[in-house]
C-alpha cells in the first residue's frame, strides 16, 4: 500500500521558469568614488594602532569599496561547499576614521523548512557551493561580477539624513545613502534562494534572503494550506523557512569580546527602566518587545570613551517553535564559544562536535562569543506566487553603536 | 513520529550501478568549492583553495587511509573545503571529509598543503555532511534501480522529454541529507533528492530517501 502511495506521489509539480532578472538600479552605476583621504576630520576613533591590517586575501576575492560619504568596507568572499557564500575578515571604516574588526567570518548556517501538515522537514544546506547559480550581468547591475556566482554592487538606499534648514538653504542638510551589496544565488529544488548582505554606508549590516523561484506544488487539505489553482481544488501546502545565521564577531580583537542583552523593563507605564544583561556564559534567547543585543570590546573606545559596539535587531521573524526533537527552533539568537568544528546550526557536518547550535550552548564561559541569529518567515501561498514566484525576504539587522563618537557622514 | 517502510531491492542491480558510478579519488577529482581562479601562482593566506590544492589535498587525505576501501568503494572522498579556523590564521590548510560507508564513519583530514600531510584526523558516526556531486547520482541511480519507482521516474521523463531516459545525467539533480531519530536513517548515509525533468517539472519524491549505506530505497510514510 505505502509503494502504491510512494508512485502516486511522483506527481510533477508546477513548471519551473528561471526568475526575471532585477531592475537595473541607476544609482548604483558609474564612477566608484576614492578611499577617504587620511587626513579627513576625525570622526571620533581614538585607535592609535588601526586594527584591520593587510588584506587576507587577493583578486578577485578581495572586496575593498569607499562609498561617496565615505565610508569604507572591506572584506574577503570564499564560495565553500558546504555553507556558500562566506565572508571573512570583514571591516569597517568611517569617513576619517579608522579601521575597525567587525567579523572574523559570517555564513548562512542553515535554512529548514518544516511543511505545515508537518512533513516533509528539509534542512536546505545542501552543498550551497555546488547550489550557487551562474549569474548574468543582469543579476549584478551596476556592478561587478567576481567570477561565475558571486555578485559585488552598490545600490541607492534612500535618504541618509534629512534635516530643514527652516528656510536657511546654507543649514539644509539631505544626503541620499548607498549600500555595498555582496550576494549570491542557490537553486535547491523547486526554490532559488537569493543570498545577500549588505553593507550601508552608515555603517549598518543587513544579511537577508529572499526565496524565489517556484512553489514546491505540494498539494494539501485546506486546513495546511492555501487554495492558489482555479476554485479549490489545489491547495497549496504552507511552510516555513527557518533561516539560520552564523557571525563570528571579533570587535577589535578574537578575544575579550562581550554580549549584552539589553530590556526596557515596564508594561502599562509611562516610565520605562533598561536592563542590561551581560552573557557570562554560553546563552541562548529569545525576541522580545524592543529587546536588543550588542557584541563589544568593553576595552575599545570611542573618542567618548565609550566602547565601540555592534548592534543586533532581530525583530522581524515569524518565530517558528517546532517539536522537542528540533530544540534549534526555540531560540532566536545563540551566543556561544568559537569553536571551530561549529558551523552550522542544524546537520553539522564535523564529526566529534556537537549536531545542532542548542547543543552549543553548554554552559562554556564567553571569551570570544559566536552570534548564531534565526529568523523565520511562515510562506502561506498566495495566487501571486505563480512561476516565478516573486521574491520574499528575511533578515535582520547589525548597527554600528557607539563605533564613532558622532555622525561621521558628510 | 514518521515511519519508515523498507523496500529491499535487488542487490545484485544496485550494486552493478554503485561500482560504474564510483569513481577513485584522482580519476577525474572530488567535487569541490567553487575556485575563481585559473590555478593561482601564490595564493593569499584567505584566497579560496585553488584546483591545485584540492586536488593536493585529495591526495594525501586518500593516501592516509585504507586504500583497499577506496578501492572496494567502500570509502569516498566527499569533496574538500578550505580550513579557515582561527588557531592558525596563516597556514594553508584544506580540510577533506572521506566517508566509509562500511562502517557509517565520517572522517575529515586537516592537510597542511605547505608541508603535503594530514596534521589532524578526526573520525565519528552519526555525523552526515551535505551530499556531495557522486552521491546525489548515485541517489538517483538507486532509485532508477527500484522496481516500481524507477519505472515511474522513467515514464516522467518520457512524457516529460518526449524521449526515453539514458541515465541520470539527462537529469538535473540535488541532495539534501535525511536523517530520523530512529531506524536505518539514524546511523546511515540517507539522501533526498529533487529531481528536475527536462520541461522544467520536478517529481515529487519528497517520500523517497536513498539510503547509500544500505544501496536501499526508503518510502517515508506520514
Amino acid at each position: 500500500m505505502f509503494l502504491r502511495i510512494a508512485l502516486a506521489a511522483f506527481v510533477i509539480a508546477a513548471a519551473h521558469a528561471t526568475p526575471a532578472p532585477r531592475a537595473t538600479l541607476a544609482a548604483a552605476s558609474g564612477a566608484r568614488p576614492a578611499a577617504p583621504a587620511g587626513n579627513a576630520a576625525p570622526a571620533g576613533s581614538v585607535r592609535t594602532a588601526p586594527t584591520g591590517g593587510a588584506a587576507a586575501c587577493g583578486s578577485p576575492y578581495l572586496v575593498d569599496q569607499a562609498l561617496p560619504n565615505g565610508a569604507r568596507w572591506r572584506m574577503c568572499w570564499e564560495m565553500r561547499t558546504i555553507e556558500g557564500l562566506t565572508l571573512n575578515h570583514v571591516v569597517y571604516t568611517p569617513r576619517g576614521g579608522a579601521p575597525q574588526n567587525v567579523l572574523r567570518s559570517a555564513a548562512l548556517a542553515q535554512i529548514h523548512v518544516p511543511y505545515d501538515s508537518g512533513e516533509p522537514r528539509y534542512h536546505d544546506l545542501g552543498s550551497l557551493g555546488e547550489s550557487a547559480i551562474a549569474l548574468t550581468a543582469a543579476d549584478c547591475p551596476g556592478g561587478e561580477r567576481r567570477g561565475t556566482y558571486v555578485c559585488v554592487t552598490t545600490r541607492a538606499r534612500g535618504h541618509a539624513h534629512l534635516k530643514d534648514g527652516f528656510g536657511d538653504e546654507e543649514a539644509r542638510r539631505s544626503r541620499q545613502g548607498e549600500e555595498l551589496v555582496v550576494l549570491s544565488g542557490y537553486q535547491v529544488g523547486w526554490y532559488a534562494y537569493v543570498a545577500e548582505w549588505v553593507f550601508g554606508d552608515d555603517g549598518s549590516i543587513t544579511p537577508r534572503l529572499g526565496a524565489t523561484g517556484s512553489l514546491a506544488g505540494t498539494v494539501t487539505t485546506p486546513g495546511h494550506g492555501w487554495p492558489i489553482g482555479v476554485g479549490r481544488r489545489h491547495f497549496e501546502e504552507s511552510h516555513s523557512h527557518n533561516v539560520f545565521w552564523r557571525l563570528d564577531f571579533d570587535v577589535d580583537a578574537a578575544t575579550r569580546d562581550a554580549v549584552e542583552q539589553y530590556d526596557f523593563a515596564g508594561t502599562g507605564t509611562k516610565r520605562r527602566f533598561m536592563v542590561r544583561t551581560r552573557f557570562a556564559t554560553e546563552t541562548r534567547a529569545v525576541n522580545r518587545r524592543m529587546r536588543w543585543w550588542r557584541v563589544l570590546d568593553p576595552r575599545a573606545l570611542n573618542a567618548d570613551r565609550h566602547p565601540i559596539s555592534w548592534e543586533i535587531d532581530n525583530s522581524d521573524s515569524a518565530e517558528y517553535r517546532g517539536p522537542a526533537d528540533e530544540a534549534f527552533t526555540r531560540a532566536d539568537l545563540y551566543v556561544t564559544q568559537y569553536h571551530a568544528c561549529e558551523r552550522l546550526a542544524t546537520q553539522n557536518p564535523l564529526p566529534r562536535c556537537r549536531n545542532s547550535v542548542d547543543r552549543y550552548v553548554s554552559g562554556e564561559r564567553l571569551t570570544d562569543p559566536v552570534v548564531w541569529v534565526n529568523v523565520d518567515f511562515h510562506h502561506v501561498a498566495r495566487d501571486e506566487d505563480a512561476d516565478p514566484m516573486p521574491v520574499h525576504w528575511q533578515g535582520f539587522r547589525v548597527l554600528p553603536r557607539d563605533v564613532t563618537a558622532k555622525n561621521p557622514s558628510p | 513520529m514518521r515511519g519508515v517502510m523498507m523496500l529491499a531491492v535487488s542487490a545484485g542491480a544496485v550494486a552493478t550501478i554503485t561500482a560504474a558510478v564510483l569513481l577513485l579519488p584522482g580519476d577525474g577529482g572530488p567535487p569541490s568549492a567553487r575556485a575563481e581562479l585559473p590555478a593561482a601562482v601564490s595564493p593569499a593566506p584567505g584566497d579560496p583553495l585553488t584546483p591545485d590544492e584540492i586536488r593536493r589535498a585529495g591526495d594525501i587525505a586518500t593516501d592516509a587511509g585504507p586504500r583497499a576501501h577506496f578501492a572496494a568503494g567502500r570509502a569516498e572522498l566527499l569533496y574538500v573545503e578550505r580550513d579557515d579556523g582561527k588557531s592558525d590564521e596563516g597556514a594553508r590548510r584544506a580540510e577533506a571529509y572521506v566517508y566509509d560507508y562500511g562502517t557509517d564513519t565520517l572522517t575529515v583530514r586537516t592537510v597542511d598543503l605547505a608541508r603535503g600531510k594530514v596534521v589532524r584526523e578526526v573520525s565519528g558516526t552519526g555525523t552526515q555532511p551535505p551530499p556531495s556531486k557522486r552521491e546525489e547520482t548515485r541517489a538517483a541511480e538507486l532509485i532508477l534501480a527500484h522496481p516500481r519507482l524507477g519505472e515511474g521516474m522513467r515514464a516522467a521523463y518520457q512524457r516529460a522529454a518526449g524521449k526515453p531516459l539514458r541515465s541520470t545525467a539527462d537529469l538535473w539533480l540535488r541532495g539534501l541529507i535525511y536523517t530520523a531519530p530512529r531506524g536505518d536513517c539514524a546511523e546511515h548515509r540517507c539522501v533526498r533528492l529533487f529531481v528536475r525533468l527536462p520541461d522544467g517539472t520536478f517529481l515529487d519524491t519528497s517520500r523517497v530517501v536513498a539510503d547509500l549505506s544500505a544501496k536501499k530505497v526508503h518510502i517515508l510514510e506520514w
